[in-house]
């Protein structure tokens, strides 16, 4: 791939998100990264279009949770707004497998034969769950083999989706909401929220209309409709759909004069992205901060059924005001992540600031903070939910340590390194977990 | 297991040095260096761990004490941690008090500083021939008591001993003063050809053979007396 063609996709996803922001969703810059503002919600959204992500999005009803990032799904992977709709799982009580995942054809039940009708949400590489929190906690597990995997079973058949991307919205807590059983929220690559635009953009969403027709096209719609509905194999249908893709895509650039992407245009940015190395200061940050949200001391890791003990020396690292150990999802989402806006950035490498960009979103679910430490912070003065408000406080507070101890951390990694190939040398030590986690890796007994 | 740290093998690490780390490691070399150096004086003098106190000994030792502390850099610190060394370490496993002091006084006699004080009120062992030669200039403060032979050849140099000294105190010494807070031993001043020794305690005996400078006992001359 030339450069050439790069820039040329970079600039076709910021065409993309210009125009959204310019006329479907209008909302402000709410986050800055190298100098550059933007607003979280919709630049996350694209990140998770592109590297086949899952996001949660989370706001107040009526904020554009939902049509957000339905645009997102529209202008990356072509599909007209209608075919989107069609595919959405809304999230109720009453919401059954037969009608998210797929159902046996009923006439071909009538003679014997199992043959299984799916869903368009599972056929999709677009996936929107809307209001996901509305589902009871037994049915939350009905996805998530689907959300983690792509990987969709009803009866004794199954499909798997090569590409996708899935986005869920939730609603704040009231009578009609369930708790996101933890497995299934540690499966979302990142949580942003929706936010209020303001007074003076809303005043604009209500005096120009839904401007979300451009994206809608009726006869395609139709020709989506009729190629899903067919009884043929889940590859031929696919292909099938990625031609309708295409003409939406022409259309696109016909009539608004939108630039979208094709599926080999997304196989090749991710293939570049895939391509772009971490540097040092990212790896080495990444393991300080993981080593703090693992670390413990006394019990040899996170448990969220087990407490810190009274005085321990490590009170004032972020392992003695979270109750549970981070997923190893973790370092996957915030490398993906980090690695598509670098891409999108046209930076070399993935570094500092692209992690300390996108690490809030990526923890803000997956911390489970003590209930002293979230009475400490909700009442402070904040732009963002509670969770994304500490998450942020958390990183830079990692971020503080890491700027002190970080050529000490990367030298005690050199040292551990040549330890590991055999060389006769010392652990460096340091107060920080990350110093004791590596002499366990060394294979010492750290226990005091 | 897989080597986790590859991603680091490029980088040039660097151990944070603290300076205390520093320090200390700068400290403990010269503690080595100048114990090294006395542990070849006392086998080269006490070979049978039997040093006998004769004029020509101690002369001989204290030139070979100089010679090796030459190029040795040091301060009072250095000095204290000896004596602490000497008292109770068991880098040093035999203590012959006249060389140790003849020592010690060679390394007091070349430090920089004009003023040196050494607390050696908590050590069970007792130092002799401290104060050995001090040179004029110099101001040794010896806080505790201690041995035998202090401030003998005294030369120019201010000794005070906060505490007692035991017999044959500022033996043979030159010029210079020694002040005494408690008592002093035996035969106070002996062979002494210059100077003054001041006690402020009792003065057990002074010397029979004194050639000239000035005992005084709180405050009163005793040497010479009157009647000389």
């Amino acid at each position: 791939m030339n450069s050439g063609e790069n820039s040329s996709l970079r600039e076709t996803i910021w065409e993309i998100y210009n125009y959204i922001q310019e006329n479907l969703y209008l909302n402000r810059p709410d986050t800055e990264i190298k100098g550059i503002r933007f607003n979280s919600a919709l630049l996350i959204s694209l990140l998770t279009g592109l590297c086949q992500g899952k996001q949660l999005i989370i706001g107040e009803p009526g904020l554009g949770k939902t049509t957000s990032v339905e645009y997102v799904c529209s202008l990356l992977y072509r599909f007209p707004l209608g075919t989107i709709w069609g595919s959405e799982v809304a999230g109720h009580p009453e919401q059954t497998e037969e009608k998210i995942i797929g159902r046996p054809d009923l006439g071909k039940l009538n003679i014997g034969e199992e043959v299984v009708i799916w869903s368009h949400f599972s056929l999709l590489p677009i996936k929107i769950v809307d209001e996901i929190n509305r589902l009871p906690e037994t049915k939350q597990s009905m996805i998530l083999d689907g959300v983690d995997r792509g990987n969709w079973e009803y009866l004794n058949d199954a499909i798997i989706n090569r590409e996708y991307c899935l986005f869920a919205t939730a609603n704040y807590q009231d009578r009609g909401t369930n708790t996101i059983i933890a497995p299934l929220i540690d499966r979302f690559d990142v949580m942003v929220e929706s936010k209020h635009p303001g007074p003076n953009l809303a005043y604009l969403i209500g005096a120009e209309g839904a401007n979300g027709i451009k994206l809608h096209n009726e006869e395609l719609e139709e020709e989506f409709q009729r190629i899903l509905s067919e009884r043929l194999p889940y590859s031929v249908r696919m292909e099938r759909v990625e031609e309708l893709c295409n003409r939406f895509g022409d259309a696109m650039e016909r009539g608004p004069g939108i630039k979208t992407l094709s599926r080999d245009d997304r196989k090749t940015i991710r293939s570049q992205k895939d391509e772009i190395p971490f540097d040092l200061d990212f790896n080495a940050f990444l393991r300080l901060a993981i080593s703090e949200l693992s670390f413990c001391h006394r019990l040899g890791q996170k448990r969220s059924y087990e407490g810190c003990e009274e005085g321990c020396h490590f009170t004032g690292y972020l392992c003695n005001a979270v109750r549970n150990c981070i997923s190893n999802r973790f370092p996957i989402s915030i490398g993906n992540f980090s690695k598509a806006l670098a891409w999108l950035l046209g930076d070399e490498k993935v570094d500092l600031e692209h992690l300390k960009a996108l690490m809030p979103f990526t923890l803000a679910h997956r911390i489970q903070w003590k209930e002293e430490v979230v009475a400490q912070h909700e009442k402070e003065p904040r732009d963002d939910p509670l969770d994304i408000h500490m998450a942020k406080d958390a990183v830079m507070e990692m971020h503080r340590r890491y700027m002190e101890q970080g050529p000490q951390v990367k030298s005690a990694l050199a040292v551990a390194y040549r330890i590991m190939e055999g060389e006769d040398m010392e652990p460096i030590q340091g107060d920080h977990p990350i110093y004791w986690d590596i002499r366990k890796d060394l294979g010492e007994e750290v226990k005091q | 297991m897989r080597n986790p740290f590859m991603d680091f093998r490029s980088v040039h690490y660097q151990k944070k040095e603290i300076p205390l780390e520093r320090i200390v490691k700068a400290k403990q070399e010269v503690m080595d260096r100048i114990l090294e150096s006395y542990f070849s004086i006392v086998e080269e003098e006490a070979k049978d761990l039997v040093w006998l106190v004769e004029h020509s000994r101690v002369v001989k030792t204290y030139d070979a004490a100089k010679e090796s502390i030459r190029d040795l850099e040091y301060d009072q610190d250095d000095i204290e941690e000896f004596c602490a060394q000497l008292d109770s370490s068991q880098k040093v496993p035999y203590m012959i008090s006249g060389p140790a002091g003849i020592y010690i006084s060679a390394l007091v006699n070349h430090i920089a500083q004009d003023s040196i004080v050494l607390g050696l009120k908590d050590y069970e062992r007792t130092f002799h021939f401290l104060g050995f030669r001090l040179p004029e200039g110099k101001t040794l403060t010896l806080q505790g008591d201690v041995g035998d032979f202090i401030g003998a050849g005294l030369s120019g140099g201010r000794l005070v001993v906060e505490g007692s000294t035991r017999n044959w105190c500022g033996a043979g010494m030159m010029k210079g003063e020694i002040f005494v807070s408690s008592h002093t031993g035996q035969r106070t001043g002996e062979w002494m050809r210059g100077g003054e020794i001041h006690v402020d305690g009792n003065i057990w005996s002074t010397g029979k053979s004194i050639f000239g400078g000035k005992i005084y006992n709180r405050g009163k001359i005793v040497i010479p007396k009157e009647s000389d």
